[in-house]
């Protein structure tokens, strides 16, 4: 480069964009986001009701994703006739409002992973969010909360989860600094999430094993960290196949837990196994074992990995075609959002468009409730310091993000209550004490830097207890209907009724305070057009509207 | 900022090792044999000795590494010599009265499995699991693969100082106390920085894998 440097150039370099890891196409390892020259071309014959080619593969050189999906997810009824369609005229069915989405589901279900993949090549971003908007699942859009803390702040974490019920979000999931505190962290957001507003479900990321013990225990309700995978040595890696993974899914609903599974483009690649296939290519598989396992829902839109299609050229694109094709089984969708992948403002407020905008039935599989700094799932694009933007933009376009403008009383009040609730059950069950400076630091305070060190190892010792002595969801509502807790008492017996019942196992299943679950079964979506679809009502769209630092009108 | 340099450099000497990957085998692994890690002034020489085996010494922490590590790589992710970090490493374990073995593995690139396979090798129970870019996992035997003591998946945070204090940690962990766990570090934008080049770097570990071939003990000698 020449000595003498160009301002304008010297100055791009420094905004925040250029700190962002930007790489080229790398097509032999499938550094690719779609259109891969090594994907297949799509192609199907069935005979005698069985597919015994597809997508360029004889049935006897079939991997074991491709005999799954094969045998489990694509209607042999109607492969051939959907598949001799062309990509252009499948794509038109997506956005057109005249196609309704049932015709759109018969045909689509007969399609092949690269002809899935393919589909989505022909539609641009402004086409895809048309078709998420007609094709999502449940009418109602949602919004899912990271809660963590950096320490495993116990007190911390039931405030934030109270804090992030308040203000909106249907799910909350956890996970940890120290795997050991896990059960800890369970109970933190399980009371916390119930005293913030009742009805909201909670998860606890970790080993799968240890989440479905800490469903069966009652202290969670969900899960959504059963990760598939596009590849069959990335499956064979983590010591899975699709049929152990959907056996898992059987557990899980057995048990009465909500549970999607968790894929997303990128992952093969990260993983060195991509085999040179494009990242949409490999998550239309994921996503069609994920239909073919009989799950209700996936979290997808790259999660984890999303540095990764976002480092190559039309990789965002990709992620939202990913979300799409969630829908288009009728699957319920956590659309990702959720991992920090920018340092450009502006490249984090794009990203979540599509599917804000769209509306989606998680829009995030977890915005930050807490901030980033302590945000164990190594950040999110959106972190709490950014909500009152988040605010701005529901209110600007008169769009339903999911959350509630709320007011400082309300939030100091909601936290401190919790707390108090968590004192008291740490104080029934012979836990490690909860000090009155704890529950004033949890109710005031940001981070968990605010707070005052706990005594770690004796923490974790009574996280031990949790799981030897198998402390569950009744011990915590007899801790709190013992200490004067009642509602929340009452909120909990409403969720350990959902683990019999199984209610909220349908798909794109959230509880509302008193109880009810609204799903795809009783709330489909039902856009076709301007004027139909989900549209907010008035008491939503005054709610929505009236952030309390806008100035009244009638006061000036 | 990703140096574009070094990720330019990446996908040439992986595009030259795919362009010569049929008659890799038998000749890298030759090559392999002694190796030598020069960075920072302090250089390690490895060599590889016989199976590993399970170890019967109760005051003892098994560290673990992918074949890669100390061959391909001579740093981690953010440049951190590897010699230092295993010095480090032993140099913690060593702090509480352990010994340490090293041992490379070769059928997996997986952190979680790499600190498993280490653990069950192990005479304590306890092992540590590096991998070259440095995300680094302490395991025990008896618990999940996936599941851990303690687990530091952010590479670009570890420096040399956590390393001492990881090998600390496994030493005591070895010895059945419970230390207070490594203070977690946490970069909401090592992703956006670290991601791509990561993916880059784990191809390239991924490709020096040999899946049929078992642990082997390593002796290393710093210089």
């Amino acid at each position: 480069m020449a000595d003498k440097r160009s301002k304008r150039f010297e100055i791009l370099e420094n905004r925040p964009v250029h700190q962002d890891g930007f790489i080229g196409e790398w097509v032999d390892v499938g550094l690719i986001a779609m259109d891969s020259p090594n994907d297949p071309k799509p192609s199907v014959v069935v005979r005698d009701g069985l597919i015994v080619e597809m997508d360029g593969r004889p049935r006897k050189e079939f991997d074991m994703i491709e005999q799954f999906v094969a045998d489990y997810c694509i209607d042999r009824s109607v492969a051939q006739e959907a598949m001799s369609k062309s990509s252009l005229e499948l794509a038109r069915m997506l956005v057109d409002i005249s196609v309704p989405t049932k015709e759109v589901r018969r045909l689509f279900s007969g399609l092949t992973p690269a002809k899935m993949a393919d589909v989505i090549g022909q539609m641009n971003i402004v086409e895809i969010m048309m078709a998420m908007q007609k094709m999502r699942a449940r009418q109602t859009p949602g919004n899912q909360a990271h809660i963590t803390s950096a320490t495993d702040n116990p007190i911390m974490l039931c405030a934030d989860a109270a804090e992030g019920a308040l203000r909106g979000f249907m799910e909350e999931e956890t996970t940890v600094a120290v795997a050991r505190y896990a059960a800890l962290n369970a109970i933190s957001l399980l009371v916390g999430s119930q005293t913030g507003r009742p009805g909201v479900l909670t998860q606890d990321a970790l080993e799968e094993a240890f989440e479905l013990q800490i469903g069966m225990q009652g202290l969670t309700s969900y899960a959504e960290t059963v990760s598939v995978y596009g590849t069959e040595s990335v499956f064979v890696d983590g010591d899975d196949t699709p049929w152990s993974k959907a056996f898992l899914a059987s557990a899980y609903a057995s048990r009465g837990i909500k549970m999607r599974f968790t894929s997303g483009t990128g992952s093969e690649v990260q993983m060195g196994a991509a085999e040179g296939r494009s990242m949409l290519y490999l998550e239309a598989r994921c996503i069609m074992v994920t239909k073919g396992a009989g799950v209700q829902g996936l979290q997808n839109g790259s999660i984890s990995c999303i540095g990764v299609p976002g480092a190559v050229p039309s990789g965002l694109r990709a992620v939202a075609g990913e979300n799409l094709i969630t829908m288009i089984y009728g699957l319920e969708v956590a659309s990702g959002n959720d991992q920090t992948f920018s340092h450009s403002d502006m490249r984090r407020t794009a990203r979540t468009i599509p599917q804000m905008f769209s509306g989606a039935d998680f829009i995030f599989s977890g915005y930050s409730g807490v901030p980033n700094k302590d945000n164990m799932f190594a950040g999110s694009n959106w972190d709490i310091e950014d909500v009152d933007d988040y605010l701005t933009l529901q209110r600007d376009f008169r769009v339903d993000g999911g959350l509630n403008p709320v007011t400082e009383d309300e939030v100091v009040a909601c936290r401190n209550k919790a707390a108090r609730a968590l004192q008291a059950v740490y104080d029934e069950l012979g836990f490690p004490a909860i000090s009155d400076e704890e529950i004033e630091a949890a109710t005031y305070g940001h981070s968990s830097s605010d707070m005052p060190p706990r005594n770690i190892p004796e923490d974790l010792k009574a996280a031990e207890r949790v799981m030897t002595e198998m402390i569950n969801g009744i011990d915590i509502i007899k801790a709190l209907s013992k200490r004067g807790f009642r509602e929340e008492a009452e909120a909990l017996v409403r969720m350990m009724k959902q683990h019999v019942s199984g209610d909220y196992l349908q798909t794109s299943a959230w509880v509302d305070r008193e109880g009810g679950v609204w799903s795809a079964v009783n709330d489909p979506n039902s856009y076709q057009g301007p004027g139909t679809g989900y549209s907010m009502s008035e008491e939503r769209w005054n709610q929505l509207k009236n952030v309390p630092w806008a100035i009244r009108a009638e006061d000036v | 900022m990703i140096n574009e340099e070094l990720v330019r450099k990446v996908i040439a000497e992986v595009l030259q090792e795919v362009g010569a990957s049929e008659n890799v085998g038998a000749a890298s692994v030759a090559a392999r044999q002694s190796v030598t890690a020069v960075k920072a002034g302090i250089s390690m020489e490895m060599t590889e000795k016989e199976r590993a085996t399970r170890g019967t010494d109760a005051r003892e922490v098994v560290v673990a590494i992918p074949p890669a590590f100390g061959t391909e790589f001579d740093a981690t992710i953010v440049d951190v010599s590897l010699a230092d970090v295993l010095r480090q490493v032993f140099a913690g374990i060593e702090e509480q009265g352990l010994s340490w073995r090293l041992v490379r593995v070769y059928h997996t690139a997986d952190v979680a499995f790499i600190a498993h396979q280490a653990a069950k090798l192990s005479g304590s129970g306890v092992g540590i699991g590096i991998i070259s870019r440095g995300t680094t996992v302490i395991h025990q035997r008896d618990l999940a693969p996936l599941n851990n003591l303690e687990l530091f998946p952010q590479s670009p945070l570890l420096d040399l100082e956590t390393f001492r204090a990881i090998g600390r940690n496994a030493g005591m962990y070895a010895k059945g106390e419970q230390p207070v766990p490594v203070a977690t570090k946490n970069d909401p934008m090592a992703r956006p920085k670290f991601q791509g080049i990561a993916a880059l770097l784990h191809n390239k570990e991924v490709k020096a894998l040999d899946r049929s071939k078992s642990p082997m003990e390593l002796q290393v000698r710093f210089r």
